[in-house]
């Protein structure tokens, strides 16, 4: 049967163009622990080799033990999930009344959001800082989580303003006039259209506020507070990068993003049922 | 109820003075460190830890920044308020710092140390370089020196190092004919501006910067020569390709590598040279002499310095000068790779080996003259970073070494004049 | 969070009760992100912004003499600012339209469930979570002929006469960080395309298909219409980004060879912190600003007549 010829042809490109994209995502990423298992005296002279000659794992062990990545790494996690967590509660809240409502003031909200993406942060890092410093809440993770739920909402705001606008309206006017509150029905009927939206909100905002480095940077004193992209920096001394040890640091820091991207993923696919748009 | 109250408040001001109590016995000093590597911090945790036991109720917390962001950090700390007490100060940062009227005069503090006495003369003369007090106390010297590549000039049949810059131009030709290698490791990216100053006065026959009217000394012949000889040495292929973008690890990893054979560099790269290579496998010679016979290898330093705004002076004042005794610098200086700043430093063991040769022999040689920067004018910094872009457009054959020269020049003799306005 | 009010006694006062409430409403949702951005970003964003009217000391920026436009007239002559434009909009054109086609190419073969679909969701998303400077590092290290592949691979292919650093060369320098940001951009086209995808109701497809209407047409009377929201925003925000992104380029070339890869952003921060002139920084800033407003403006008329359809 012709159709089903060219059905397989159709399947096996498909295949064929998705184990491009893979290798395209991941060659870097071999790269990088392909150094991080790669001996340091032979980083250099093997460095174009596909394949080390000799295989060590000492990187990890001392980037584990010796030095206090896991420390760095629960702070991380601490501070990107409660970003994560905050940031899309204020910007689901923000981008359904920007999607829903027409009201005086909706440009320059708009507008002041945008511009906060538009500005250069390291200009403003300055008063920033002694913002925080006013608010004691310099070297704390509790400082770091509001300055990058402050810097993501609005990119946030934006992106769940055009879910919720793929959503018809009256959706939750049908369930408001069965007697509803608008809250209610924001509850009930729209959220779970929203939970692609929401997972790929989540998913955007956990990864930048997991590999922040300038706030962090700039924020963060102590060892104990520490991020693990600031901890990343400490491999690059004025004298040498400690390569073997970035990378395993690296790889290692892979390790959440990508079960966090696992884990959501299935939300992210989650196909609207065909009857949700009927009555 | 009268009697409820009266305990609660009893407690409280017992709880109050207790606490205040406490914080009175204890002193919080902030030290920052910003050239950091985790051999240093160690170091340094532990001379901190020696003077912590000196003075019991002193209690030091050592915020260490990333060299990389470093200036960034340290200038977005100031001024937003959370000024350390005691900072270590590299020797570009100083005319900035000093002359926002930050750093505490340590002149007073230096005369009445017990070791005072014992710091070479150059120690003090670095440290009062802006503003003629001196601002910090340096804890040692960055000089330049030649690293080679013994087994890679073997190869090439190179006899014996260069001494001169033509037998250097020459060494490095003969290397870069072996397959894959190269001669020079050129720093054409960040912070390469010391290698241009250094070969147009070695050509020059001399390292005064200025004349006496003031001009600078950048433009005339000899120096255009030290300029062209670089680009010579990049147009021609005796520096890798790559190394118009190189900066200073992408150097010191080229010669580790044996990608390339010489490299101009400080002690500090001895470090990470020397974890890399084999000691037999490479050794340090003093700057290539021009025709006059001279060369005017950099020297520059760094030190610690406390901030005028600093609650505890005394407390601030004596860690510094803790940090400073001729033991814990020696130790300091050792772990640290730069020269010592007390007098006699060379007679111990550690500094007296085949390596540190190259760089003894030019403080000791009367060939060599160590040539300061001109860090005290205002703008330094910004002509620093002009003179990456406008040098790798030389490198990169889009502009003449005649031009560049004159641009540096008249830059140059601005800074100057404006400076001279002021002193 | 409801304002559920029992009917009370009046209608004229229930009336307006009423009507507070519906002019409330959005202000409720929207609060604490006002707040929050007010509070964290607004005031420091004043402060920034008033820099470019002043003149600023590196390290006692609260003290400063006012120097009106002097720093805006700056602008027009400085050769390097007028380079740096141009080389932001190459960068940012380049790295755009290559991830976002290839972003929306991953989210159309994603659309339909297949064997190990979460597996290899899981995987293509990866180069969003490498901090920019480690990215940043390890292409340089792909790119340096010593120790990486890459120059060895296009030599072979015949497309460099022998193994260089493209980096080296002012002329291509700046594609060695636009592959660098389109590889860490396509998952965010498409994670949020394919989110947009999804949310489209497959009933619809299904209708057009018993219609008779082929591929493309699907494609472009449904799929287009519906992403375009998303598209719009998508597009501006990572413009807005990516202009103002200059990680990638710092960390792989410094902004040269000789100033062929500085980007306005990466101008900024070296005019800020290594000439130290923060008021001349934060007028170039303002300028980008302006531009990258006036381009955020034109993309939402864009949408909204992509969005008439809806």
């Amino acid at each position: 049967m012709p159709s089903k010829v060219n059905f397989t042809i159709a399947g096996a490109l498909r295949y064929f163009a998705i184990a491009l994209y893979v290798l395209f995502a991941l060659f870097p990423i071999y790269w990088l622990v392909k150094i991080a298992v790669t001996p340091d005296r032979l980083i250099y002279t093997e460095g174009t080799n596909i394949w080390p000659s000799a295989f060590t794992l000492d990187n990890f062990r001392s980037v584990l033990f010796l030095t206090d990545f896991l420390v760095y790494f629960k702070n991380s996690l601490i501070v990107s999930f409660g970003t994560a967590f905050f940031t899309t509660i204020i910007a689901t809240a923000a981008g359904y009344a920007f999607s829903r409502f027409h009201f005086r003031g909706k440009v320059v909200v708009i507008s002041v959001m945008l511009i906060t993406q538009m500005f250069p942060l390291l200009m403003i890092i300055a008063p920033i800082y002694k913002i925080m410093a006013g608010l004691h809440l310099l070297d704390s993770l509790v400082g770091l989580i509001i300055v990058y739920t402050a810097f993501n909402v609005p990119f946030a705001t934006f992106l769940m303003q055009s879910f919720f606008d793929g959503i018809p309206k009256d959706l939750e006017e049908a369930a408001m006039i069965d007697g509803c509150t608008r809250f209610q029905a924001l509850r009930r009927v729209i959220f779970p259209l929203t939970l692609p939206g929401l997972a790929a909100t989540l998913g955007f905002i956990f990864t930048a506020a997991w590999s922040e480095l300038l706030f962090a940077l700039m924020l963060i004193n102590s060892n104990e507070n520490m991020t693990f992209p600031v901890g990343l920096k400490t491999f690059v001394s004025k004298f040498a990068v400690d390569w073997g040890q970035m990378m395993a640091a690296g790889t290692l820091a892979l390790i959440p993003s990508c079960l966090f991207f696992i884990l959501i993923q299935r939300f992210l696919v989650q196909g609207l049922t065909a009857g949700a748009v009927k009555g | 109820m009268k009697n409820l109250f009266r305990t609660v408040a009893t407690s409280a001001i017992l709880a109050a003075t207790l606490s205040a109590g406490a914080a009175l016995a204890e002193t919080k000093l902030k030290l920052v460190e910003v050239i950091t590597s985790p051999a240093r911090t160690e170091t340094l945790t532990a001379l901190v830890a020696e003077y912590e036991a000196n003075n019991p109720d002193v209690d030091v917390e050592i915020v260490s920044l990333p060299w990389g962001e470093a200036f960034e950090k340290l200038s977005t700390m100031v001024a937003g308020g959370e000024i350390p007490d005691v900072v270590e100060m590299p020797d570009s940062w100083l005319a900035l710092y000093a002359g926002n009227d930050l750093l505490l005069d340590l002149e007073d503090s230096i005369a009445s140390w017990e070791h005072g006495g014992t710091l070479a003369q150059k120690t003090l003369d670095m440290g009062r370089l802006a503003g003629g007090k001196a601002y910090t106390l340096p804890y040692g010297f960055y000089l330049r020196a030649m690293f080679y590549n013994k087994k890679l000039l073997a190869e090439a049949g190179v006899a014996n190092p260069p001494h001169t810059m033509a037998e250097f131009m020459d060494a490095s030709a003969k290397v870069s004919a072996l397959p894959g290698k190269s001669g020079y490791c050129l720093r054409g990216g960040g912070g390469g501006l010391n290698g241009w100053i250094m070969y147009a006065a070695t050509m020059n026959g001399s390292n005064e910067f200025f004349t006496e009217d003031g001009k600078s000394r950048l433009n005339e012949p000899g120096s255009i020569e030290g300029i062209q000889f670089l680009m010579d040495m990049y147009q021609k292929g005796y520096a890798p390709k790559d190394s118009v973008n190189w900066g200073f690890n992408e150097i010191v990893a080229g010669f580790y590598s044996g990608t390339c054979a010489f490299l101009d560099q400080d002690p500090d790269a001895l470090i990470s040279v020397a974890e890399r290579m084999d000691a037999a496998d490479f050794a340090v010679t003093p700057m290539p002499v021009g025709p006059s016979g001279k060369a005017f290898p950099t020297i520059g330093f760094a030190g610690w310095s406390v901030f005028k705004s600093t609650e505890h002076q005394a407390e601030a004042i004596g860690l510094v000068q803790h940090l400073s005794t001729p033991a814990s610098n020696l130790t300091w200086t050792k772990r640290v790779g730069v020269i010592p700043i007390h007098k006699g430093a060379e007679q111990d063991s550690h500094f007296a080996t085949e390596q540190y040769k190259g760089w003894f022999d030019t403080l000791n040689g009367d060939e060599y003259t160590p040539t300061i920067m001109p860090i005290y004018l205002k703008n330094f910094g910004v002509f620093k970073e002009l003179a990456i872009s406008s040098s790798q457009e030389a490198l990169l054959g889009s502009r003449t070494a005649e031009d560049l020269a004159n641009e540096w020049a008249d830059f140059l003799t601005k800074e100057y004049q404006d400076w001279k306005n002021t002193q | 969070m409801t304002l559920a009010l029992s009917p009370s006694p009046g209608k004229s006062r229930e009336k307006s009760l009423k009507k507070l409430k519906w002019l409330l409403e959005p202000y409720l949702y929207l609060s604490p992100a006002i707040i929050l951005i007010t509070l964290v970003m607004l005031v420091p964003l004043v402060v920034g912004i008033s820099y470019a009217f002043q003149s600023i000391s590196l390290l006692n920026p609260f003290q400063t003499g006012w120097v009106g436009l002097a720093n805006f007239e700056k602008l027009f002559s400085d050769r390097l600012f007028w380079k740096a434009l141009t080389n932001t909009a190459w960068w940012t054109i380049g790295s755009l339209v290559f991830q976002f086609f290839l972003g929306l190419g991953l989210a159309l073969l994603l659309n339909k469930p297949f064997a190990g679909r979460g597996l290899v969701q899981g995987l293509v998303f990866l180069p969003w979570a490498v901090p920019a400077f480690l990215s940043g590092l390890n292409w340089a290290w792909l790119f340096n002929p010593i120790i990486g592949p890459i120059p060895h691979w296009l030599a072979a292919i015949g497309l460099m006469d022998e193994p260089t650093n493209i980096m080296a060369d002012p002329n291509v320098a700046m594609w060695g960080p636009i592959i660098a940001n389109v590889w860490f951009g396509i998952p965010f086209f498409a994670i949020t395309l394919l989110a947009a995808l999804q949310s489209i109701p497959k009933d619809l497809y299904e209708a057009a298909a018993i219609d008779g209407a082929s591929a493309w047409q699907s494609f472009a009377k449904i799929t287009i219409p519906f992403l375009a929201p998303t598209i719009a925003i998508t597009v501006m925000l990572r413009t807005i980004w990516i202009a103002n992104f200059a990680d990638l380029i710092y960390i792989m070339t410094g902004g040269g060879p000789a100033n062929s890869t500085h980007i306005i952003s990466s101008y900024i921060f070296t005019t800020a912190f290594r000439r130290l002139d923060f008021g001349y920084a934060s007028a170039i800033a303002i300028a980008l600003l302006v531009l990258l407003l006036a381009y955020a403006l034109l993309i939402m008329q864009m949408r909204k007549h992509l969005v008439k359809g809806i």
